[in-house]
């Protein structure tokens, strides 16, 4: 496939998307390669890197740091990953029919999105997780929920775009129903954007839920990197590893999917083509 | 249309949006599990019935939630956002205490995100494709992808601790009692870190954004023409080419203002930094509604006008849009 | 001579169609002459002009040859020089007007610009020399269209501007790059006049591409014809155009349009289509702003008859498209009627309305946006007789005849639109059409993005089709020449409302209203070619 080749002749991409690979292979192994889990304690507390046995040193508590940031890939894939799908399913409706009826419905989601775009997102984020009480699904809806204005924005903009083609106008006058026409029609000439801003959108989720768990409101029972980064605070002075290789984790996480973004936005927009 | 028949029109629309942050807002606050006064009496330690039902009464808390809202519209109408649980002050006093030092760091980081931004990104544009392109990109890219409070807990590591170039934390240094530019100097050093770290994750986003605008533009026919008149580089890029680029430079800024004000709570966080972001966090851990929501209404009052001004600038900027 | 190409070669970047842009061209331009140079899209005729600019895009550049101006040839000149040269001694106007005009720049501060990049003077004198400029190219209110911005201007105007522009330090060469093609047919007469006036006036050289013979009949001196980056033939235009010497020359002449061919109106009258009193108006303006009604057409009344054309002539902003638009229901009427086969359509409700929308069917003008880029032709073509429950096998049966039908091999039905190239796509999009068996069919400007030879080609179906199937077809179209091929009665539009209308021969020999008049004597080439 063109689209492919395109992607993988890229440098930048390919590095993305090995990374991503390899941190989803870490995020999977994790359970197996270390089946009493990332809260076990292993030996003293804050014990370097490369100590015996401990690849990553060991944290405040003694923990093993390898086995906390294996099984950290787990929550902020996973997190990333739903929150996304939850607000590019919300995202992708609403500016759809938004961005194809226009009228009442489009006044309506652009007074919502405008409304999103005064309040503190990442305040109002904090209110709904600690109201809810903190925990992955309050993660993964809270960051949905401040998400989706931004997808339906690009959706709705491509929308309005696409349904001035022509084509669209055939679509009617051959009698095709609005949902064929919107989702059979509109809808893959829409998906590159989508596509780019998913791929960016798993990225920022992750960012959004390293630093809910940073600030202590996170799942209480799960350990992630942003928690670790935020339980490291106060041994940051002695024990840097506690602190830098998670948030190395995240980055280079971010970082991959960043890469595949780029990479998305290049393959399926290269300048000069029609 | 006349501009000041414009900005009337958008206050009277400031204040309706406001109205709505805050009855939205307030139900969002109430509808959560367990009220404030549990909470108060569990805080105090002192959790009997009779002393949970007082608290209610007290503050108005055992009254239908319809009523409560509009004695609380009533009482913002006039100016009194209520009083903090937590503090025991002025909602309002709180708030104003903290405000400025937001808006110093957050003015700071904006200024260094923009010119960092419009300077990197016109770098990169000059040769798409360059090393010094992909340099820029990967930089770009790069400053997205760290967590804003892990940089910060990085910078504070490297340039306090290490090499104890800037102090690690607040907003000036406590006992010194410094005044006239002394103050000024010791401010400006303690805004340095938290400012650059802020800064750092919208640069990134302006340095995109400005390359993307300036090749695009780069290939339009007016630029074509500027070239055919014979002007020389620097003022086709200057005049023609990076005026034209800096129109979605505005409405991207007008977007970040909320954005801003989030990333503060991290970044205020990790540097002790005594703002409207550390207020917000410590209301929301101590379920102090009544600052949480004076805190809503104050940002959304705040992001408005700022959005008011990147319109207004818009139009100025691009004379084919009309303030409508 | 002024100009002299010689053996220029112009290459394009790898992965391009073909290797060369321009290979081998010489041509002359003396001094005070126009030379035309005349081809279809990708001709190389627009690449040749900006290498003699010297800003040529991106990955093309010139491999042999020179370009001798005035004894120096431009290619070995160092790039300042030829900066300082630009816009002195040689100046270019563009296609559009509106893109090649900085949208943020005052229109004086643009033209003032020009001046000054060349001259060390004041900003003030240099405005007040821009406005001199503006009043010599018959433009009004100077002093407001200085402080004006581009987007405030009529295209017209905005060609003025750029004219002006060009002009503001005397060039001894004038290129202009299809500088009358985005523009309305009385103001393109408008613009030919003017540049002629000038040239004469001036005694300057100007180098005019064009891919309208009628527009090379009217300003040209001498002509050069160009295909696949080569000169095919050159000479004087009285020779080229009386006696052209190259196959490719005389074909292009016989495809331009005359109006000698209209056909005669149809005997028998059986209408299908009667339209009354038919407007629609479109708002401006929103919440807080003052609302304000534009009627794109106002009370227009129609009679469409079985197996005949009826043209809809008018210049942008006529309310032709909309009328159409209005008459297929993709816009909703605010008033009138529009009786199909008895039932008025324009207010029935979309169930009642989806029998009868099959039996009329739309041809769109832009042949790159009117196919979905994702689907293949075979689902663009069946999409309409499957959503009214015909079987998936006879729907590509149908197909793949209908193709055949219109020209095309049925093995394009596995293949995307972009494979094809502008003039089968617009057959593609009528097959589309046709795929519905329609009794009425709506040709909104079916040929204006296309080539000429490939036009006339696409007219011959139109009308083939119509006969085969006895069609009533609709014909929307800015082009007076195209409308006097095919139509059998026309109807002149202006303004949202219909200036006359009869027997496309009646109307062409002895137009009735001034504007029609004026429409055909603005017919580029009229009467010579």
């Amino acid at each position: 496939m063109r689209f492919l080749r395109a992607f993988l002749s890229r440098p930048v991409a390919l590095t993305g998307l090995v990374l991503f690979a390899a941190i989803v292979a870490v995020a999977l192994a994790a359970p197996l390669l270390f089946a009493r889990g990332p809260f076990a304690i292993v030996g003293m507390p804050l014990l370097p890197p490369g100590a015996p046995g401990l690849l990553a040193g060991s944290d405040v508590l003694g923990r093993d740091m390898a086995v906390g940031l294996a099984y950290g890939a787990r929550i902020s894939l996973l997190v990333g990953i739903a929150s996304t799908l939850g607000a590019v399913g919300i995202g992708v409706l609403l500016g759809a029919v938004a961005g194809y009826y226009g009228g009442l419905v489009d006044d309506l989601l652009m007074r919502v999105t405008e409304f999103f775009q005064i309040i503190p997102s990442f305040v109002l984020l904090m209110v709904l997780v600690a109201f809810l009480q903190p925990s992955l699904a309050s993660t993964v809806i809270g960051i949905a929920l401040i998400s989706w204005p931004q997808v339906a924005r690009v959706v709705r903009g491509e929308f309005l775009a696409l349904r001035a083609r022509e084509f669209v106008q055939a679509a009617k006058t051959l009698g095709l129903s609005d949902a064929r026409i919107i989702f059979a029609e509109i809808l893959p000439n829409a998906l590159p954007p989508i596509l780019v801003v998913s791929s960016m959108m798993v990225g920022s989720a992750i960012l959004t839920e390293s630093a809910l768990s940073f600030l202590g409101l996170g799942d209480p029972n799960l350990l992630s990197w942003g928690s670790m980064i935020g339980g490291s605070r106060s041994a940051m002075w002695v024990a840097w590893w506690t602190t830098v290789l998670p948030g190395l984790c995240i980055m280079v996480t971010v970082l991959a999917l960043a890469f595949i973004g780029d990479g998305l936005n290049d393959a399926l927009n290269p300048r000069g083509r029609r | 249309m006349n501009r000041l028949h414009y900005i009337a029109m958008r206050l009277v629309k400031t204040a309706l949006v406001t109205i709505a942050v805050v009855v939205l807002s307030f139900f969002l606050i109430r509808l959560a599990p367990g009220d404030a006064a549990t909470v108060m009496a569990g805080q105090s330690g002192y959790a009997d019935e009779a002393f949970v039902k007082s608290l209610r009464a007290e503050y108005g808390l055992d009254r239908p939630l319809p009523v409560q809202l509009w004695k609380y519209l009533g009482a913002v109408a006039q100016g009194d956002l209520g009083t903090s649980y937590a503090r025991r002050m002025p909602v309002l006093e709180v708030i104003l205490q903290r405000l400025p030092n937001t808006l110093l760091l957050d003015a700071f980081a904006l200024v260094v995100a923009i010119a960092g931004g419009v300077w990197l990104g016109g770098l990169a544009a000059r040769r798409p494709g360059s090393a010094g392109d992909a340099a820029v990109t990967v930089l770009s890219m790069l400053f997205y992808a760290v967590p804003q409070f892990w940089l910060g807990m990085m910078a504070v590591l490297l340039f306090a601790v290490w090499l104890a170039w800037l102090p690690p934390f607040g907003i000036e240094t406590m006992g010194a009692d410094y005044t006239g530019l002394a103050r000024v100097a010791d401010v400006a050093s303690h805004m340095i870190l938290p400012g650059m770290t802020l800064a750092l994750y919208y640069l990134a986003g302006y340095a995109r954004l400005t390359r993307t605008a300036m090749i695009e533009v780069a290939g339009q026919d007016f630029v074509k023409t500027a070239r055919a008149k014979g002007i020389r580089e620097g003022q086709v890029r200057r005049r023609h080419i990076l005026r034209n680029a800096l129109i979605p430079l505005i409405t991207y800024a007008g977007l970040q203002a909320s954005t801003l004000v989030g990333g503060s709570v991290l970044v205020e966080n990790v540097f002790s930094w005594p703002g409207i972001g550390t207020l917000a966090y410590e209301a929301v851990t101590a379920r102090d509604n009544p600052l949480l929501l004076g805190i809503f209404i104050v940002t959304a009052i705040l992001i408005s006008l700022f959005n008011l001004v990147t319109d207004i600038a818009y139009s100025l900027a691009d004379p084919r849009v009309e303030l409508a | 001579m002024l100009v002299s190409l010689r053996d220029l070669r112009v290459a394009l970047p790898p992965g391009a169609d073909r290797p060369l842009a321009v290979s081998d061209v010489s041509l002359d331009i003396a001094r005070n002459e126009i030379v035309c140079i005349v081809g279809e899209s990708g001709s190389g005729k627009s690449v040749t002009a900006h290498a003699i600019m010297g800003l040529l895009p991106r990955g093309v550049v010139t491999t042999g040859g020179s370009i001798l101006f005035d004894g120096v040839d431009l290619l070995k000149e160092p790039p300042a020089a030829l900066r300082a040269r630009r816009g002195r001694d040689i100046a270019m106007i563009f296609q559009d007007p509106m893109a090649a005009l900085n949208p943020v720049v005052a229109i004086g501060g643009q033209v003032s610009e020009q001046i000054r990049a060349h001259r060390a003077i004041p900003e003030s004198l240099a405005l007040r020399q821009a406005g001199d400029l503006l009043s010599q190219m018959g433009l009004k209110d100077v002093a407001g269209l200085l402080k004006a911005y581009p987007h405030q201007l009529s295209g017209g105007q905005r060609q003025r501007v750029m004219i002006a522009m060009a002009l503001s330090l005397s060039p001894r060469l004038l290129i202009a790059d299809e500088p009358t093609t985005a523009l309305d047919v009385t103001t393109q007469a408008q613009i030919l006049k003017l540049i002629k006036a000038i040239q004469a006036e001036r005694q300057m050289s100007v180098l005019f591409i064009t891919h309208d013979f009628g527009v090379v009949a009217d300003i040209a001196d001498r002509v050069a014809v160009m295909r696949h980056g080569r000169v095919l033939e050159s000479g004087p235009v009285a020779q080229v155009l009386g006696a052209p010497a190259h196959p490719y020359t005389r074909a292009l002449i016989a495809a331009v349009p005359r109006d000698a061919c209209a056909l005669p109106p149809l005997p028998q009258a059986a209408p299908l289509v009667r339209v009354t009193g038919l407007s629609k108006r479109f708002r401006r303006g929103g919440l807080f702003s003052r609302r304000a009604d534009v009627a794109a057409v106002d009370r227009v009344s129609l009679i469409l008859n079985r197996g005949e054309t009826l043209g809809i002539v008018g210049e942008s902003g006529s309310g032709k498209s909309t009328l159409a638009r209005c008459v297929i229901r993709l816009l909703d009427p605010d008033e009138g009627a529009v009786l199909f086969d008895g039932a008025d359509i324009a207010r029935m409700k979309a169930r009642g309305l989806r029998p009868l929308r099959r039996r009329i069917q739309m041809v769109f003008q832009d042949p790159f946006s009117s196919l979905n880029p994702r689907r293949r032709i075979g689902d663009i073509l069946t999409a309409g007789p499957r959503a009214y429950g015909e079987e998936a096998g006879a729907a590509r049966a149908r197909a793949a005849e209908m193709l055949r039908l219109v020209g095309l091999n049925p093995q394009a039905m596995d293949r995307f639109a972009h494979e094809f190239s502008g003039g089968q796509r617009q057959r593609i999009g009528l097959a589309r059409a046709l795929m519905l068996k329609p009794d009425v069919l709506i040709a909104d400007e079916p040929v204006s993005a296309l080539d000429v030879t490939v036009q006339a080609q696409v007219l011959d179906l139109l009308d083939d089709v119509r006969r085969r199937m006895n069609l009533a077809m609709l014909f929307i179209t800015h082009d007076m020449r195209v409308a006097a091929q095919v139509c059998h009665r026309v109807m002149v539009m202006r303004h949202g409302r219909v200036v006359e209308s009869g027997p496309t021969r009646e109307v062409f020999a002895a137009p009735s209203s001034d504007y029609t008049r004026a429409l055909l004597a603005a017919i580029p080439g009229c009467g010579r070619i």
